[in-house]
């Protein structure tokens, strides 16, 4: 694979010199390197086409900050929206200057990063708005919020450590 | 329009993307309405916010992520080999392109060679696949013009096909039958016959369709001039596959750039220039033509040998092996129990699905399981061009427009 880096300051005008010489946005998406030893913990993957030459690309841009910030080029590439809220919805990456940064695929409402590393599977209750009543104790006893939660426990369920999302 | 468009982020931002934003605006005389998420042209759960001037569509907002399962992270939970039982459930109406998407990634990462016969076999039932997928759209395309019976047509060859998927993988639909190295098993006794019984059914299907659609005044009304994008607007939204064919993209990744057994086939890629409903309708009934011809190609041409790289740290022995060869044991309970593990590195393979570019990029930390695993999914690109469809047109013309670009939300929300 044919892959580069760039830093996060030059991506922009990088990306200007790359759509000139008639690269294509094939695909941009997000990356926790947490376990992979870069400097950033977050950083951007994106693959380019040229259809002419036959060729592939990939470019990896860090995302340095808190939160993690890169410049957006939906300007450059407009079909880098999606892609780039994609990256935003499950890594909390923050393209600057884009259109509609929103949540595309979870909730509005919804907590924290998914595709995070630290964000576990199975591991983070579902936190609707509303809480779901579970039904416990013997029948006919009206269910209790704090038995619930006991119960829970006693299940082994993993109980969310302090600071994660 | 701008102004309007700030109204529909505002009152969003008030309520969520959850909120039900419906309202008048009086002195501009535009309706903000929603379309979906359960409306039944939209293939699935697609909600359209639209901003309409009488029955003009001025502004179109795809709102997306109803069906949202998160596979991505659920794959870094799998082994590598088992991950393919969850991206198989992506686009559900291609499952073996993503399949062979997320293998040739794989095989990337390890530097495996898939046997001849392997490749074969994968470009075989993609192939197939690709006539049922495009059997299904067909099907919808009609429906949501009102020729209820393409449905029924197209659904009752689209049973033929899965009926050989069955066959050969056991099930009909997210078949697992592809893996890292190959295939699972070798294609059943019987296979060729029934193969054979498939192309020299479609094509008499096919002109069957074509006297009943291509030159039907009703269809041609509803399709001819609608929902036109251009080659430039295809190029800058990323839209791939029969929607950029459609606009005179000549770019077609099984032939440009060649995987499994394409190298090996001849084939034309259908092109149109107007980029209007009726030309994707007049692209994807000639690539079925084209995959047809294919397929008879890959029956001719089938090779003897293995079926999937047979290196024993990565495949599962042949089962007759473990009555004798303690080896293969502990093989069996190694592949089993931990799965292989994958050098660090990264890699991203492209193939063309039903729907365009389908890209799987996956990450590799050493372990047994995918680091990071993203999926580039066609019909998530290419719906941010159904925007450029649909507005200025009307609200009718929209529903042509949805099922000429084909979205299958499975694939789209992942």
């Amino acid at each position: 694979m044919n892959t580069t880096e760039i830093a996060s300051s030059e991506w922009r005008g990088r990306a200007e010199e790359l759509k000139a010489e008639g690269w294509w946005l094939a695909d941009l998406c997000g990356l926790d390197r947490m376990q992979l030893g870069f400097d950033d913990r977050f950083g951007v993957v994106v693959q380019l086409l040229h259809r002419e030459r036959k060729e592939r690309q990939t470019i990896h841009i860090s995302a340095p900050g808190e939160p993690p910030t890169l410049t957006s080029v939906t300007s450059v590439w407009p079909g880098a929206n999606f892609f780039e809220r994609e990256a935003y919805d499950m890594f909390g990456i923050v393209f600057e200057g884009h259109p509609n940064l929103d949540r595309i695929l979870m909730s509005d409402e919804w907590e924290g990063h998914p595709l995070r590393k630290d964000y576990g599977v199975g591991k983070v209750p579902v936190d609707w708005i509303e809480q779901p009543v579970l039904q416990i104790g013997a029948p006919g006893q009206a269910p209790n919020a704090d038995d619930a939660q006991v119960r829970l426990d006693r299940l082994g369920q993993p109980i969310l450590p302090e600071g994660i999302e | 329009m701008a102004v309007t468009q700030d109204r529909i982020v505002e009152k969003l931002e008030a309520g969520g993307q959850g909120a039900y934003v419906e309202f008048y605006d009086e002195t501009e005389e535009r309706m903000v309405i929603n379309m979906g998420p359960v409306h039944p042209s939209t293939h699935g759960v697609l909600r359209l916010l639209l901003e309409l001037d009488g029955e003009t569509v001025m502004k179109c907002l795809p709102i997306i992520g109803y069906l949202h399962t998160g596979m991505e992270k659920e794959c870094e939970d799998q082994t590598w080999r088992a991950a393919v039982s969850i991206v198989t459930r992506m686009d559900y109406l291609a499952c073996f392109f993503n399949e062979q998407v997320y293998s040739l990634a794989v095989e990337a990462l390890l530097g495996i060679e898939v046997p001849p016969r392997g490749k074969y076999i994968r470009t075989l039932m993609t192939e197939m696949n690709r006539l049922s997928s495009h059997l299904v759209w067909f099907g919808t395309q009609g429906l949501d013009m009102g020729a209820i019976s393409a449905m029924f047509y197209g659904f009752r060859e689209r049973e033929v096909i899965t009926d050989f998927y069955e066959m050969v993988s056991g099930l009909r639909m997210n078949n697992q039958y592809f893996l890292p190295g190959g295939v699972w098993e070798d294609l059943p006794d019987g296979w060729e016959k029934a193969a054979r019984a498939i192309t020299s059914l479609l094509p008499v299907r096919l002109r069957e369709y074509e006297e009943l659609l291509s030159e039907n005044p009703v269809f041609l009304e509803r399709t001819k001039g609608i929902g036109v994008i251009t080659k430039e607007e295809v190029l800058a939204l990323g839209a791939t596959g029969p929607i950029a064919r459609a606009t005179g993209v000549d770019w077609d990744l099984r032939r440009d750039m060649p995987y499994d057994a394409y190298p090996d086939v001849t084939f034309a890629v259908p092109l149109a220039t107007e980029g209007d409903v009726y030309a994707r309708y007049r692209v994807r009934m000639a690539e079925m033509r084209e995959s047809v011809k294919i397929l008879d190609q890959l029956i001719d041409q089938m090779p003897s040998g293995d079926f999937k790289n047979m290196d024993p740290k990565i495949t599962h022995p042949p089962r007759e092996e473990l009555n004798s060869s303690m080896e293969a044991v502990i093989h069996h309970f190694k592949l089993s129990t931990q799965g292989y593990t994958v050098p660090v590195g990264e890699a991203y393979a492209a193939v063309e699905s039903p729907r365009g570019e389908l890209g799987a990029y996956a990450v590799s930390d050493g372990g047994t399981s995918p680091y990071r695993l993203h999926v580039r999914e066609p019909s998530f690109v290419n719906l941010q061009s159904l925007a450029a469809m649909a507005e200025g047109g009307l609200v009718a013309d929209l529903i042509a427009s949805i099922a000429s670009v084909d979205p299958v939300m499975g694939g789209v929300d992942r």
